[in-house]
């Protein structure tokens, strides 16, 4: 019970300055879940989440150079990405959030930001279109952040074996490349918490260091 | 162990590799740039366009104001005269929000909302949650990890 909070007279209003003190409020924490258009990210942030995913729109700036357009010019484009995004109460001092993106661009300048104080990320991947999930694998690579290869096991169907999708993905021996079931929640779980782990390693080796 | 050439494109026995680790030409299976059309245009009529709300700003959100960011009303702001998307803005925030659900519940803009509430912060009407350090310490991942484990 919080007998110092004031009633909430803001539901539904824009009264400001009546006094009262506002909520502490709680540190955000947040994982990234990445992948190809339909390899299930939004059904891993919403089986985990415990609200249904929300959506937001942002911009994405990318460049194609080079090996996609051999010979053109710098080309850059703007595009408006759906972002879906779940959040999961740990306690009351501590959420986390989960956030779906898409990953088919490149050069997404727009990770920058969402990136910028994550504990880690799960790539998801489709066997059947492994190279959706490139883009993504390059970036958080180069980007320093802790991540984990999860492969969706749509129907208990995988056309590769986890050998040789990291064959194909070819990312360091420590990245863990695992499989998981993007509809239950015991397994997306599961594969966070190697997320969650591959974040202590590196928290811990920045401390000692 | 002996693995087909990856850059058959007639044989693709095995997964395709990335890009970089491809000789020749990007054959097989490798990073093409999607759709390089006309990007989606909005629809919805009634709704202004992102510019008009923000003033004509397209760029300098607060770097401070993540998506995850926690914003609150700051309860002792001077009332004053505000648009009717940032009285919305201020009307969800009596619990702490993110900067992405205030998003998603007002069906803003991610920048356009991130422009909104570092004016509304700026005009005193809001708290913006900073966090001190930016990179999560191990003592907050060990307790997102326990707070994982408890969940069935």
């Amino acid at each position: 019970m919080d007998f110092e909070q004031s009633p909430d007279h803001y539901v539904g209003t824009a009264r400001v300055g009546s006094g009262g003190k506002p909520k502490k409020a709680p540190v955000p924490v947040k994982i990234i879940v990445a992948g190809g258009f339909g390899v299930g990210k939004t059904t891993t942030v919403g089986a985990i989440s415990e609200i249904s995913p929300l959506t937001t729109e942002a911009e994405m700036t990318s460049e194609s150079v080079g090996i996609d357009n051999p010979g053109q010019a710098t080309m850059k484009t703007t595009t408006t990405i759906a972002m879906d995004f779940g959040v999961l109460t740990i306690d009351q001092t501590l959420k986390l959030y989960i956030f779906g993106t898409p990953g088919q661009s490149r050069f997404a300048f727009m990770w920058d930001d969402l990136i910028k104080g994550a504990l880690g990320a799960l790539v998801v991947v489709d066997t059947a279109r492994i190279d959706d999930c490139y883009p993504a694998v390059d970036y958080f690579e180069r980007a320093g952040l802790p991540f984990v290869v999860g492969v969706n096991t749509f129907n208990g169907q995988m056309n590769y074996n986890l050998e040789e999708v990291r064959w194909a993905l070819a990312v360091r021996d420590d990245v863990p490349v695992l499989s998981f079931d993007a509809r239950f929640r015991a397994s997306v779980r599961d594969a966070l918490l190697v997320v969650l782990d591959q974040a202590l390693d590196k928290a811990i080796r920045a401390r000692s260091t | 162990m002996t693995y087909p050439d990856a850059d058959d494109p007639a044989h693709p026995a095995r997964p395709s590799v990335r890009p970089f680790l491809q000789s020749g030409l990007p054959s097989a299976g490798g990073y093409r740039p999607t759709s390089l059309g006309e990007p989606p245009v909005d629809e919805s009529a009634t709704t202004l366009r992102p510019f008009v709300i923000t003033s004509g700003r397209t760029d300098g959100a607060d770097p401070d104001i993540g998506m995850e960011t926690q914003v609150t009303v700051n309860h002792a702001a001077v009332p004053m005269r505000l648009s009717p998307e940032m009285r919305a803005i201020v009307a969800l925030c009596g619990e702490p929000l993110s900067v992405a659900e205030i998003s998603a519940r007002l069906r803003l803009h991610l920048g356009v909302t991130r422009i909104l509430v570092g004016d509304l912060r700026a005009a005193g009407q809001l708290d913006v949650h900073v966090l001190d350090n930016e990179t999560p310490d191990p003592e907050t991942i060990m307790r997102v990890i326990r707070g994982l484990r408890a969940i069935t």
